[in-house]
């Protein structure tokens, strides 16, 4: 049985690979080969699900080693660039013939090419936005804060998906905790990252791709919520924002919860495929293990 | 490396069987690289239209195999994903000690155990099409195909193995 999955204002980061037609995410970087993570997958997810693909890198990154970055190690989007799903641009041009920045523009714009995009066939416009145009186009902060509050038109129930990434290195820290708050989505910054984090309904949830790599640390989160959850004996841990559980870490929550035998209940939120594959793995025979399929709000 | 034309299309044009087969993608890999390798398997599904939840069964039994390659068989591999026909394969090769099919167990180990063999299990068990076998290092080693996943450390050759699992499309 599905129920809907409950979603906090405060707790809104999710893996790359999960966002979806609508989506308005936040990311953050601080390293020049970190950077390129994001935007990559980004870009060809977005091209192998049929959408038209904008990117803006940050003014003065060159656009060849722009593509060059996308395009390794396999050039599967070179083909995309000759027939124009995949096009690269800046703010200047699509704010263009005006000079001077404003959000009304900009989001005509946008709106604009997303109607192309899907009157061309694509299945919807996905955009990257590197804010290093803020600084190039001498916009200020409250301008650029404004306009990401006030985008739901541009994506409320239309094809549209947007990221939009903010260098450390550029913005002040308090500038870039603004802007995640002003997101309804952030992004993890590395592909092959995982997150643990307690949500508002004190439940364990697990972000990111806990492959084989993040094994440890996936036990060690789930050891220590079983411990702080001893009194209540009961635990939820909250899969749906995983986009990879590996069969070592799908075991290790098995034999932890397993090996609980203090708790009465252990919830474990899953979508359907996970939710299949702990059942193939012998979720069934794990006594005070409940699996919960869940449909993802997003 | 991706080829979006059909292999052998230069070469060996009007020959249906290999209008049939286009390599995908071609990559080496260690641990370090198994997140982008993911991403790429996962890209070349979606556009080749395999869709969720078999696209995501599919990227898993990838990595379960690459894992084991870098986890017993020297910390590299090497993936090849083409589309067969209607089937989508993928063929993971090392050069580590060796294994056969038989390591794998046929039922689902217990959790009270070792765990050691779930990774290979669940491949085969999402795979429409799976096999181990030799790889061309088997020539002349001795010993070789039967040492189980973890392997013999030291030995004196590399057999190597190549594990080939695949699905359908439709």
């Amino acid at each position: 049985m599905s129920t809907p999955a409950s979603d906090t204002s405060g707790d809104h980061l999710i893996p790359v690979q999960h966002l979806r037609p609508g989506d308005h995410a936040f990311v953050s970087y601080g390293d020049d080969e970190v950077r390129w993570e994001v935007v990559t997958a980004f870009v060809r997810l977005g091209l192998a699900r049929g959408e038209k693909v904008l990117v803006l890198p940050c003014p003065g990154v060159p656009g060849e080693e722009v593509l060059a970055r996308i395009d390794f190690p396999s050039h599967s989007t070179a083909l995309a660039r000759e027939r124009g799903q995949l096009v690269l641009s800046s703010m200047r041009e699509v704010i263009a013939p005006d000079a001077e920045f404003t959000a009304a523009r900009q989001m005509a714009r946008l709106r604009a090419e997303t109607e192309r995009a899907t009157a061309e066939g694509y299945t919807g416009l996905r955009a990257f936005i590197d804010m290093g145009w803020v600084a190039a186009l001498g916009a200020d902060v409250g301008t650029m804060a404004h306009r990401e509050t006030h985008a739901d038109a541009l994506f409320a129930g239309r094809p549209y998906t947007e990221i939009c990434a903010y260098d450390r290195r550029r913005f002040d820290r308090e500038t870039v905790a603004a802007m995640e708050r002003a997101h309804p989505r952030a992004l993890l910054e590395r592909l092959g990252s995982l997150r643990a984090v307690r949500d508002a309904e004190d439940a364990l949830r697990f972000i990111g791709e806990a492959d084989a790599a993040n094994r440890a640390a996936f036990t060690r989160s789930l050891e220590i919520a079983l411990a702080r959850t001893a009194p209540s004996r009961r635990l939820t841990v909250d899969l749906t924002r995983l986009h990879f559980l590996s069969v070592g870490c799908a075991t290790a929550l098995l034999a932890g919860v397993s090996g609980a035998v203090g708790h009465e209940l252990v919830e474990v939120r899953c979508d359907r495929g996970q939710a299949r594959m702990l059942r193939r793995l012998g979720a069934g025979a794990v006594p005070r293990l409940a699996a919960t399929e869940v449909v993802r709000p997003w | 490396m991706v080829n979006p034309d059909p292999i052998g299309a230069a070469g060996a044009a009007g020959a249906p069987a290999e209008e049939s087969e286009r390599r995908l993608l071609q990559r080496r890999f260690t641990a370090r690289l198994l997140p982008q390798l993911r991403l790429l398997v996962e890209e070349c599904a979606a556009r080749e239209g395999l869709h969720e939840p078999r696209r995501g069964e599919f990227v898993l039994a990838v990595d379960e195999i690459a894992g084991n390659a870098v986890e017993h068989a020297g910390g590299s591999g090497r993936l090849v994903l083409r589309r067969v026909g209607d089937e989508l394969e993928c063929r993971i090769s090392d050069a580590g000690p060796g294994f056969s099919e038989a390591v794998i167990p046929e039922l689902l180990p217990g959790l009270d155990g070792a765990t050691k063999g779930r990774g290979l299990w669940l491949a085969r068990l999402v795979a429409d099409r799976f096999a181990v076998a030799a790889g061309p290092g088997a020539v002349g080693a001795a010993g070789s195909g039967t040492e189980g996943a973890a392997g013999t450390a030291g030995a004196p050759a590399a057999p190597g193995t190549v594990v080939t699992v695949a699905v359908r499309l439709r």
